[in-house]
C-alpha cells in the first residue's frame, strides 16, 4: 500500500510549489492512472515517489515504512520512464538478459528462464532476436516493460509509456498494465495525459498547477467535475484555481475516495504477507562490473561508425607521426674531442654540431611530443561521451540497483583495452619506422599512461558535463592545452612553470619518455636545444599514475551523483 | 536521509580532490627527486676553490655539474683524462676529471652535460666514482 500524506515540492528556480498538499492511498493490485493537462505535475509525482526528485513536506509511505528512513530496495520498485531504456544495437532477448544480469545475483540457466517468462508475459517472444532499433513505439514500451518486470517489482511506476502511440497500441499496452496489476497483486501507476480508456482503471487521480483535484474511481469523475464526459474535465479546470479544486477534493464525501479503513486492512495484510516475501539480491560488484564490460564489448562492436573511426585514428595517426623520419632518426655527426685543431676549425665544428643539435634534437623532441598529443587526442575520443551520451539510462540503472563504482569499473576496463591497443601500435610502429633506440617496454610506458590519464580525465569531464557538446569541447581544451604549456615547444617561464607543469600529463610524458633515450645522443642534443627541464622517468609515472587516479576518482564522484534530466 | 535516487556530491569534494593531488604529488616529488639528482647529498664543489689549492682538497668526495669540452689525454691503466667545463656564477672553469677505466662503457662526447661524484685523488686530480647525464 502506497501513502502520500501532504507530500509537497518545492524548488528554488519556481515561485509556487510543483506539488502541493497530496494526500493520497492506493492499496496492492490496484492499476491507477494519474492524469492531469500539461504542467501538472503528473511526472513530478510519480518522480516524488520513486525518490528522483526529493519531496520537501509531508511524507510518502510505501507498506507502512517511511520511504524517507526505509528506502524503496531496487527489486521492490520498477520505473519505466518517458524515454527508452534499451540499447537500440542489442536485441529484445539481449537488452532484458543484461537488465536481469545486473539486478539479479543469479545462475545463468535461471536468468534465461526469467527471460523468456518476461518476453511472454508482456508479449515479445517472437521478437526474441529483433533489434530494438527497429521495433515499433508500442514494442519499445514493452521492452521497457519487460527490462523491469525482471525483479518482479510490487510497485511500478511507469511514466507517459502511452504518449505518442496510436490508439491500438495505447489500448494494448492498458490492458497489459491492468493484467499485471491484478494477477500479480502490484501496485502500478501510470501517468498519462490520455482520457481514453478510463474504464481499465481502479483509480484515477487528477492533477492541476501541482495540486489534487480528484482521486477515486473512474466512473465517478465525470459527474464529480459535472460534465458529460471526461474529455471535458481539463478544460473544467481552468474554471477554478487549483487551491479551489484541492480544497473542494479534501471536503469531499469520503466514500468517493479511498477509505482509510481499507487501506489499513489491505497494510495488516501486507505486514503478514511480507514476512514471506522474497528479498532478492543484487549482484556482487564484479558481476555488475563484468556485466557492463561485456555488454559495452557487444555495443562497441556493432556500432559501425564507432569501429571504424577507432580503427582509422589508430592506423593514421602513427603513419602521420612517422612521416617526419620515415627514412630513420639521421645518424650524429660528434665533435672531435681533441684540442689540436685550430679556433676557426673549431667555431666551424661547434656552429655545424649546433646546426646538427637544432635540427635532429628539434625532431626527435617533436616526434617525442607528437605521439604524446595524438595519444591524448585518442584517449579523449575514447571518454568525452561514455557518460554523459547514455546518462539518462546510466540513472535509470542506477535506480534499478546499478553501483556507481561497478560502471565505471566497466567503463575503465573497456577504456583500457582502447589505451592498450592505442598505446602498444603507436610505440611499436613508430619506433619500427623511426628506429628509434631504447628500451621498449620502457617506452611504451609512459604513453600507456598519459592515454590512460586523458582517457579517465576526459571520462571525468563527461560524468559532470551536462550535455554531449559541453563534455566534447571541455575534454578538447584539456587536450589543446597541453602542448603549449608542456613545455616542449616554448619553455614557461620559471615561475610558472613549477605551477603548471604539474597538471599538465603531456609534460611527463614527454620527459619520461625522453628518458628512456638518456644512454644516446639524441638525448644530449634534445638538452641542447629545450630549456624546459626534463623530469626522471621515476617521477614521471608518478606523476601520470596520480592524473589517472584523479581522473577516475572525479568519474565516480560524477557518476555517483543523480543527474535525472 | 537522502533517497536512493537523489545522490549529491559534496561540493568540497573538488576541493578535497584538489588537496590529495598537491599533497601526493608533492611526497612522490620529494622522494623520487634522487632519480634527478642523486648527488643531492653530496657537496657540491666550487671550481675556483678547487683551482686555487687542489691538492689541500684531496680525499675530500664532492659533486659537480657540467659539459664536457673535450679529451686530454688515455691511459689504459689509469683512464681517460677529460675537460668539463662548469659554471660558478657567470663565469665557466676548465676542471680535468679523469675517469677511470671501470667507466669504459660510457662514451664520452663533447657538448654531453654530466653530473658527477668526484674524489680529489692523491694527484690533485678530480677521479670519477659516478656519473650520471643531467
Amino acid at each position: 500500500m502506497l501513502s502520500l500524506n501532504s507530500v509537497t515540492l518545492t524548488v528554488p528556480s519556481a515561485e509556487a510549489p510543483l506539488l502541493s498538499d497530496i494526500t493520497l492511498h492506493l492499496p496492492g493490485g490496484h492499476f491507477g492512472a494519474i492524469v492531469g493537462p500539461s504542467g501538472c505535475g503528473k511526472s513530478t509525482l510519480l518522480k516524488a515517489i520513486a525518490g528522483i526528485l526529493p519531496h520537501t513536506g509531508g511524507s510518502i509511505h510505501w507498506q507502512g515504512r517511511d520511504l524517507n528512513e526505509h528506502d524503496l530496495a531496487p527489486h521492490e520498485l520498477g520505473y519505466v520512464p518517458q524515454f527508452t531504456c534499451a540499447h537500440p544495437a542489442l536485441t529484445v532477448g539481449e537488452n532484458i538478459h543484461y537488465a536481469a544480469r545486473l539486478r539479479l545475483a543469479d545462475s545463468k540457466q535461471n536468468i534465461q528462464a526469467l527471460v523468456e517468462r518476461v518476453q511472454a508475459e508482456v508479449g515479445l517472444t517472437d521478437l526474441h532476436d529483433r533489434r530494438a532499433s527497429v521495433l515499433s513505439g508500442g514494442q519499445l514500451r514493452r521492452l521497457g516493460l519487460a527490462m523491469e518486470l525482471t525483479t518482479n517489482p510490487n510497485l511500478l511506476l511507469a511514466d507517459e509509456v502511452t504518449s505518442g502511440l496510436d490508439p491500438k497500441s495505447e489500448e494494448e499496452i492498458i490492458l497489459l498494465l491492468a493484467q499485471l496489476a491484478r494477477h500479480t497483486g502490484r501496485l502500478i501507476l501510470l501517468v498519462t495525459h490520455s482520457l481514453r480508456f478510463l474504464g481499465e482503471y481502479d483509480s484515477v487521480t487528477v492533477l492541476t498547477q501541482g495540486r489534487l483535484a480528484y482521486a477515486a474511481h473512474p466512473d465517478m469523475l465525470a459527474s464529480y467535475f459535472g460534465v458529460s464526459s471526461p474529455e471535458e474535465v481539463y478544460p473544467t479546470l481552468g474554471q477554478k484555481e487549483p487551491d479551489e479544486w484541492s480544497a473542494e477534493w479534501s471536503a469531499s464525501p469520503n466514500e468517493l475516495g479511498f477509505e482509510v479503513e481499507s487501506t489499513l486492512e489491505d497494510l495488516t495484510e501486507r505486514m503478514f504477507s511480507d514476512q514471506e516475501t522474497e528479498i532478492i539480491p543484487l549482484p556482487g560488484f564484479w558481476s555488475q562490473s563484468t556485466t557492463w564490460l561485456t555488454r559495452r564489448l557487444k555495443l562497441f562492436f556493432r556500432d559501425r561508425t564507432q569501429t571504424c573511426l577507432q580503427g582509422l585514428l589508430l592506423f593514421a595517426f602513427p603513419v602521420v607521426v612517422t612521416l617526419f623520419a620515415y627514412q630513420g632518426l639521421p645518424a650524429v655527426r660528434n665533435m672531435s674531442m681533441g684540442s689540436d685543431a685550430d679556433v676557426v676549425q673549431q667555431l666551424k665544428e661547434t656552429l655545424a654540431f649546433t646546426v646538427q643539435s637544432s635540427r635532429t634534437g628539434t625532431l626527435v623532441s617533436g616526434l617525442a611530443m607528437f605521439q604524446v598529443i595524438l595519444l591524448a587526442l585518442m584517449g579523449s575520443n575514447n571518454s568525452a561521451r561514455e557518460v554523459v551520451g547514455d546518462r539518462a539510462v546510466l540513472e535509470k540503472e542506477k535506480l534499478a540497483g546499478l553501483r556507481p563504482g561497478a560502471a565505471l569499473a566497466g567503463m575503465t576496463a573497456f577504456l583500457f583495452l582502447l589505451v592498450l591497443v592505442q598505446s602498444a601500435w603507436m610505440t611499436l610502429f613508430v619506433r619500427a619506422v623511426c628506429q628509434f633506440p631504447g628500451d621498449l617496454l620502457a617506452q611504451w610506458m609512459p604513453f600507456a599512461l598519459v592515454t590512460a590519464s586523458m582517457t579517465t580525465l576526459c571520462l571525468a569531464i563527461s560524468s559532470w558535463a551536462t550535455s554531449g557538446e559541453q563534455s566534447s569541447l571541455g575534454s578538447l581544451y584539456l587536450v589543446g592545452f597541453q602542448l603549449p604549456l608542456s613545455g616542449a615547444i616554448l619553455a614557461l617561464p620559471e615561475f610558472l612553470g613549477w605551477g603548471v607543469r604539474p597538471l599538465i600529463s603531456a609534460y611527463w610524458a614527454w620527459s619520461g619518455y625522453l628518458q628512456t633515450l638518456r644512454d644516446t645522443r639524441f638525448y644530449d642534443l634534445v638538452r641542447a636545444i629545450t630549456e624546459t627541464p626534463l623530469a626522471g622517468g621515476q617521477i614521471s609515472a608518478w606523476m601520470l599514475c596520480l592524473h589517472l587516479g584523479v581522473g577516475l576518482l572525479a568519474a565516480y564522484l560524477g557518476i555517483r551523483r543523480s543527474d535525472w534530466r | 536521509m537522502s533517497r536512493r535516487a537523489h545522490q549529491k556530491t559534496s561540493p568540497s569534494a573538488g576541493v578535497w580532490l584538489l588537496g590529495a593531488f598537491l599533497v601526493l604529488g608533492g611526497l612522490g616529488a620529494f622522494f623520487l627527486q634522487k632519480d634527478t639528482n642523486p648527488y643531492r647529498t653530496v657537496e657540491p664543489l666550487k671550481p675556483s676553490d678547487y683551482l686555487e689549492n687542489a691538492n689541500s682538497l684531496r680525499g675530500n668526495v664532492y659533486r659537480l655539474e657540467g659539459m664536457i669540452s673535450g679529451s686530454l689525454g688515455w691511459s689504459q691503466e689509469k683512464g681517460r683524462l677529460f675537460s668539463l667545463r662548469v659554471s660558478q656564477g657567470d663565469k665557466d672553469f676548465p676542471l680535468p676529471i679523469l675517469v677511470p677505466s671501470a667507466f669504459r662503457e660510457i662514451n664520452l662526447q663533447k657538448g654531453q652535460r654530466y653530473r658527477l661524484k668526484a674524489r680529489v685523488n692523491e694527484d690533485g686530480l678530480l677521479q670519477i666514482e659516478d656519473m650520471t647525464k643531467a
